[in-house]
């Protein structure tokens, strides 16, 4: 136990404490120690920077994209598995897949689906007849959709084993009434199986959501945060101020807000599935 | 009889859809792998490939190639196996202590460990990597040994504990009875029994060291101490896109085998339907 304390303090509770000090100071690149403390002025100057709206918007959009692009096929692929039928083993092998790619692998993997000239997904569209020169990585508008297809393909599997585990959990019976009533396979899908589903959709949407507001592996191979900063979420600038222009108190100021912005999401989340059921009870 | 025949087609028809759109990103690197440069960079789209060509995959192995990918799977080897375990050392008496003891602060560190996972990561390396600096483990393996250790111990724990928990209480009481110590009642009693865990988390912990990439892109400078992801981001500045693509599956290979052929428990222990 004192071990695994120490390990935990050293490389968790340690640098939590430092990032908190940094943030507050200015730290010599030449001896890398704290060269002064300048107060609050690391959080102001990055609140009141240009770029500080457009970023906490993105890297939100961001999140809530990912979700989106995870939940719902995960949705849809949990329900087949959920399915005897012949060939489920190999469908679920295949959908669990991405979650063993390593982050690295799945960047440079989508790098190539992406390509505008030699890649996948514009060849096919031209097959099928539909323009096929999009510069899906390199266009403004596109490219955090792009990278958000990417961050969300990692993550379907993930999703789609928790939201089985949950919907093997609701009793067949419940199913069996429903149809003796007359219900059809959509209103048994809105009215039984979702609402039942819910203490594991939620979780689902707070991992996922603070995981997406995280991303920086699939970020860095594929955009560097480009083109013109659209992909440049609030953990990416973390990065860019710390390794890329060395300035180390005011990444640990971005690291601290996007913390508090983790926080925040998280809360509205926990409170949204409060109100659920809270609603059911009095039902 | 009609209402099941159509969704016996439903369900086959999702099952491939399914399977094309999860798994066609894949297949696409593999076929790429294996494809001559001049085939992948033809106007021509063929998804059926017509050769095999290996020669991505030679040329990849071959001595003085530029990224050293054969001493980066080394590095990567060490350091996730050293990392795996190291962790399955700590993990296994820090999850008895927190999941079976009334040691004082057990909630609050139960809630730190999972908070940890809520934090960017930047906000760790940061001053990691300050440290790392001044004390010199900077392009050491044990620079990557130990944030990786403490980055893989949270989730090996919470896994851990579910094990320890399904161990009936009146068992330790019993063997307590019996005069048993704390040492004696994990190594003979919860031990054994946690044994489908450990074994669980030993490949989770192979498995997320090895893919780790922000740690080692941070805390490495050299070509030497280069670990299999490093390599292979830094063999995508090659305009070769064959040889990427082989680079590409040989960095997925080992986590991709563990994954297929232990499927079942990995699915079982994550799902909680294994114990």
């Amino acid at each position: 136990m004192a071990p695994a304390l120490l390990l935990v303090g050293g490389v968790y509770l340690y640098p939590i404490a430092a990032t908190l000090v940094y943030s507050v100071a200015t730290i010599d690149i030449g001896t890398y120690t704290i060269e002064s403390f300048v107060g609050l002025d690391n959080f102001t100057r990055v609140i009141s920077s240009s770029a500080f709206i457009p970023t906490l918007l993105r890297t939100l959009y961001f999140g809530l994209l990912v979700v989106l692009i995870t939940l719902v096929p995960a949705m849809f692929i949990a329900l087949l598995l959920n399915e005897q039928f012949r060939g489920r083993t190999f469908v679920r092998l295949v959908v669990l897949l991405p979650w063993a790619v390593p982050p690295v692998v799945g960047g440079v993997l989508w790098g190539q689906m992406f390509q505008s000239e030699f890649g996948f997904i514009n060849r096919i569209l031209g097959e099928l007849g539909l323009p096929d020169d999009t510069i899906w990585l390199a266009d403004p508008a596109l490219a955090l959709h792009s990278l958000a297809i990417a961050e969300a393909w990692r993550w379907i599997p993930f999703a789609t084993l928790f939201l089985l585990a949950g919907l093997q959990t609701i009793p067949t019976n419940t199913y069996e009434a429903a149809q003796v009533d007359g219900a059809h396979a959509r209103q048994r899908l809105w009215h039984i199986t979702i609402p039942q589903l819910m203490p594991t959709i939620i979780p689902v949407i707070i991992f996922v959501f603070v995981w997406a507001m995280k991303t920086f592996d699939i970020i860095f191979v594929l955009t560097r945060g480009g083109p013109g900063g659209s992909t440049t979420t609030m953990n990416y600038w973390v990065y860019e101020q710390g390794f890329e222009t060395f300035q180390f108190g005011t990444a640990a100021a971005i690291a601290w807000l996007l913390t508090l912005v983790t926080i925040l999401v998280i809360g509205i989340l926990v409170l949204i599935n409060r109100l659920i059921f809270a609603n059911k009870e009095v039902r | 009889m009609r209402a099941t025949k159509q969704k016996q087609v439903a369900i086959y028809l999702a099952a491939i859809v399914t399977v094309v759109l999860m798994g066609f990103p894949l297949y696409g690197v593999v076929l790429t792998s294996l494809q001559p440069e001049s085939v992948i960079r033809s106007p021509e789209l063929s998804l059926i490939p017509t050769t095999l060509d290996f020669s991505h995959y030679a040329s990849l192995f071959s001595d003085g190639h530029p990224v050293p990918l054969v001493s980066a799977i080394g590095n990567s080897v060490v350091v996730a196996m050293f990392s795996a375990f190291l962790g399955v050392a700590l993990a296994v008496p820090a999850s008895y202590a927190l999941y079976r003891t009334s040691a004082p602060g057990r909630r609050l560190m139960m809630g730190a460990l999972a908070a940890i996972y809520v934090f960017p990561t930047l906000l760790f390396i940061i001053p990691l990597y300050i440290m790392w600096v001044n004390l010199g483990v900077f392009d050491t393996r044990t620079g990557l040994i130990i944030p990786y250790t403490a980055f893989v111990l949270p989730v090996m724990i919470f896994i851990l504990g579910t094990f320890v928990r399904s161990v009936p209480m009146e068992v330790e009481e019993a063997a307590r009875i019996d005069g048993a110590t704390t040492r004696m009642i994990l190594t003979r009693i919860y031990l054994p029994l946690m044994k489908p865990g450990i074994f669980a988390v030993l490949i989770l912990g192979f498995i997320l060291s090895w893919v780790e990439f922000t740690t080692p892109l941070l805390f490495t400078s050299q070509l030497d101490i280069m670990t299999v992801s490093l390599a292979l981001f830094r063999s995508s500045f090659d305009i070769q896109i064959g040889q990427l693509a082989a680079a590409a599956v040989v960095t997925a290979i080992p986590v991709v085998v563990v994954t297929v052929v232990f499927q079942r428990r990995i699915v079982g222990v994550l799902t909680g339907a294994d114990r």
